[in-house]
């Protein structure tokens, strides 16, 4: 029964150790491998102008250049787009024969044409407008084709020398060429998605520079994209129509999407061609490199984390944490000192004792609250302060917050320190408070940093108080301990209830969040050398 | 019994709430020598011993009667300036306890409580202290070493430096080489020896051979009671109390 007994405890150990690797492995790889992404990652072209432009960052000359041979091919892009509306634009063309018509008819008149030949000329005209117009409003192919035939077929036989009508029949047989290769029915579609892909190469390329139009207000939209993996996703979304479909093997389930290449849609026109260099080019257009944007730490960022770093988050959140243990620490050991050293065992200190434990468990909104209506409600306007949110108030907060863990780590670490320290050195002729100072605190320090890492941990990464009493969103960063500042934790959180900008860069999300996983790693592990090293120092080894 | 007293108490009790530790207690402690204070477990002679520079302070709920007198002073007085009293009176403890510090803080810790700061003073009452403790030959290399890097024998000597460093005139000693293998209290008791000529030292021993050893007087304690003082020949070849001869010669305790 024993052996059974011991077995079962064995294997539970062992389970529940290799649940928390299993998990620690599923939850945090995948967040680390992504967030990392926000750092190392295949940056364009568009990136290194924008480090150039918003920071002076890179060599400009090397820039320039690339963005030159960049910026030939996309007005090469561009410019099929364009050719390719103009073609089939059938309102300009509408517009522009009514305009030939009229002028056809002034020059006739200049050139002193009277009487019938005069009448049948500009007659010839009116039928050659008509019809042109009322082909245009046609989707039927076959009708468009054969009038437009009729009209071609008259370019010869009329006297129709001028300029102006061969013009007229060059429009025409630019329409056919169109014609010929798209089926007129589905034109209201390839409108719709002609002014898709132009809003979506806007997104890829950067605004098309135009010297009449203003650079855009947003600092996201005046550079294309910054990213190989951003940029893969915006050509995915133009090389591909994506359509939910019924699932022809289960029409009755759920829609499937269907993504059909659109170079096959624009097949024959010269849009066909657009998509096949677009994706043959497209390397060659952003010149993705691999980039590691260690700036990404000390940038801040614009418009909602669309570009730059998590340099102020970084800093609030020292200088939140750092502020905090400045109160957090002296408080704690004095007050673990007292209660070691000094304190009877009475009811009165088994009350305190009593309330430091129970205040280790109230949830940390609770103490947001209590933050919000004692710091930022109540004593700041007693100081003339403005009553909002500010570092003061957030780290009095926290500090309260960690206070219990504080005490209580102290207090164990001062009681563990072995009583003929104590006597030796008052034994010496030293008072209490020398000893406790010369000897007894030293010997403690490391169980001491024990309480301080635990704190810090806490500090760093606590939210909600943060959100109540120093956190803001957006705002500059903090000049004086009465702003509010950003945190990596509020900022988290503001981005992950944020609008869809913050949802275009996950990584950016992962990046602040696998921050500030590793700031309390890398805190944790400089205090755990800091202690192995005291520990080794009081061991003498 | 003869020399100059130092230290006598007088009815000197020594109470754990209502329980007494030490009762009524009356002896002479006499300048320059060893004085080995003897006795079964619970005895009362290291409450005795400690109650001599006061460390029993320390301890809740406890009281005395009557008076131990260091140079005409009653130590237990209310103007005793207890800094002064336990640098002039120095204590060496059971088991070793250097600070964990290097070798010289913990010398110097004394030193530095009373205000002395030049380091060049301190470099010397440190080598001196070192020197009458027989360990400056062993450690003066490596003087920024941990203290708890020594022996247990090295450390204890250590801590007897430490005491030397307040230049006291009386050292207690509470059972110094209980916790010490054969070589290093042998080196501790010739260390004994030698202090002997220039300090007062009240030992605490479990080891009659030890107080035989080393010590000049012996006082038998039993149940909270002085028993019987005299020169240790005295005690050891012919006592006069039938209880301190039943304890010597192992009978009881």
């Amino acid at each position: 029964m024993r052996i059974i007994l011991d077995k079962i405890f064995t294997i539970t150990a062992w389970f529940c150790a290799i649940m928390m690797i299993v998990i620690l492995g599923i939850y945090l790889l995948p967040m680390f491998s992504k967030g990392v992404t926000a750092v190392v990652f295949q940056g364009t072209v568009e990136f290194r102008e924008l480090q150039l432009v918003k920071h002076g960052r890179g060599d400009e000359k090397a820039v320039q250049q690339e963005l030159e041979k960049s910026e030939k091919l996309r007005n090469e892009l561009r410019a099929i787009i364009s050719e390719f509306r103009k073609g089939m634009n059938r309102e300009a063309i509408g517009e522009r024969i009514r305009d030939i018509y009229k002028d056809y008819k002034d020059e006739l008149k200049n050139k002193g044409i009277e009487g019938d030949q005069y009448r049948t000329l500009y007659s010839k005209a009116k039928e050659i407008r008509n019809a042109f117009c009322d082909l245009l409003e046609s989707n039927d192919n076959n009708f468009v084709l054969s009038e437009l035939d009729k009209i071609l077929a008259q370019r010869n036989n009329l006297n129709f020398e001028s300029k102006l009508t061969q013009e007229m029949f060059r429009l025409a047989e630019n329409y056919k060429h169109n014609v010929e290769k798209i089926d007129l029915a589905r034109q209201s579609e390839n409108e719709t998605a002609l002014v898709e892909i132009e809003g979506i190469l806007n997104v890829l390329f950067g605004p098309e520079l135009k010297s009449d139009s203003p650079a855009p207000l947003l600092a996201k939209d005046q550079f294309g994209m910054t990213r190989w993996d951003m940029v893969e996703r915006q050509l995915n979304l133009i090389l591909y129509e994506h359509k939910w479909v019924t699932n022809e093997e289960n029409p009755d389930g759920p829609l499937v999407m269907e993504s059909i290449p659109r170079k096959d849609i624009f097949a024959g026109t010269v849009m066909a061609d657009f998509f096949v260099r677009l994706e043959n080019e497209a390397e060659d257009i952003f010149k993705p490199r691999l980039t590691i944007y260690w700036n990404y730490f000390t940038d801040d960022n614009e418009s909602s984390y669309f570009i730059g770093g998590v340099g102020p988050e970084i800093y609030g959140t020292i200088i939140l944490t750092v502020m905090s243990m400045v109160f957090v620490i002296p408080f704690g050991i004095i007050t673990a000192a007292w209660l070691v050293e000094c304190a009877r065992e009475n009811i009165f200190t088994s009350i305190i004792r009593m309330s430091i434990n129970s205040l280790a468990g109230v949830p940390s909104i609770v103490f947001g609250m209590f933050g919000m209506a004692f710091f930022v409600l109540w004593a700041q306007p007693q100081f003339e302060i403005d009553p909002e949110a500010c570092i003061l108030a957030g780290s009095l907060t926290l500090a309260l917050l960690t206070l219990p863990v504080m005490i209580r780590s102290s207090e164990e670490a001062i009681r563990s320190v072995p009583q003929t320290y104590k006597e030796a050195s008052l034994g010496l002729g030293a008072g209490r408070t020398r000893t406790f100072i010369l000897v007894t605190l030293p010997a403690a320090l490391p169980g001491i940093l024990t309480g301080i890492i635990l704190s810090l941990s806490r500090v760093a990464g606590e939210t909600a108080p943060v959100l109540l009493t120093a956190a803001v969103a957006v705002g500059e960063v903090p000049d004086s301990i009465l702003d509010p500042t950003r945190t990596l934790a509020t900022s988290s959180y503001y981005m992950a209830i944020g609008d869809r900008i913050a949802a275009m860069v996950p990584h950016k999300q992962f990046g602040m969040v696998v921050t500030l996983i590793t700031m309390v790693l890398l805190l944790n592990a400089a205090a755990i050398i800091l202690r192995a090293r005291i520990f080794k120092k009081l061991k003498g080894h | 019994m003869q020399g100059n007293t130092i230290l006598s108490a007088n009815k000197f009790s020594f109470y754990y709430g209502a329980k007494a530790g030490v009762n009524e207690i009356t002896m002479d402690i006499y300048q320059k020598g060893v004085t080995a204070i003897i006795g079964p477990s619970g005895c009362g002679k290291s409450t005795f011993l400690r109650s001599i520079n006061r460390i029993n302070d320390l301890i809740p709920n406890t009281s005395t009667e009557g008076e131990i007198i260091y140079k005409g002073h009653n130590i237990y007085d209310k103007t005793t300036n207890l800094i002064e009293l336990r640098q002039q009176i120095g204590m060496v403890f059971q088991r070793p306890n250097p600070f964990p510090k290097s070798i010289f803080d913990n010398i110097a810790y004394g030193p530095r409580l009373k205000g002395v700061k030049n380091r060049s003073e301190l470099q010397m009452i440190v080598e001196e202290s070192l020197k009458k403790s027989a360990l400056w030959d062993e450690v003066k290399d490596n003087l920024k070493k941990s203290a708890l890097a020594l022996s247990g024998g090295q450390q204890q000597r250590l801590c007897i430096a430490r005491a030397l460093a307040t230049k006291p005139e009386v050292l207690l000693m509470d059972e110094p080489c209980s916790a010490l293998d054969p070589i290093a209290t042998s080196k501790i008791e010739d260390l004994i020896e030698e202090l002997k000529t220039s300090y007062t030292i009240i030992i605490v021993t479990h080891s009659m051979q030890q107080a035989a050893r080393v010590s000049d007087h012996t006082a038998f304690f039993c149940l909270g009671n002085l028993i019987e003082y005299n020169n240790t020949d005295l005690i050891f070849t012919n006592p006069e109390n039938k209880q301190t001869e039943d304890y010597i010669t192992g009978r009881f305790g």
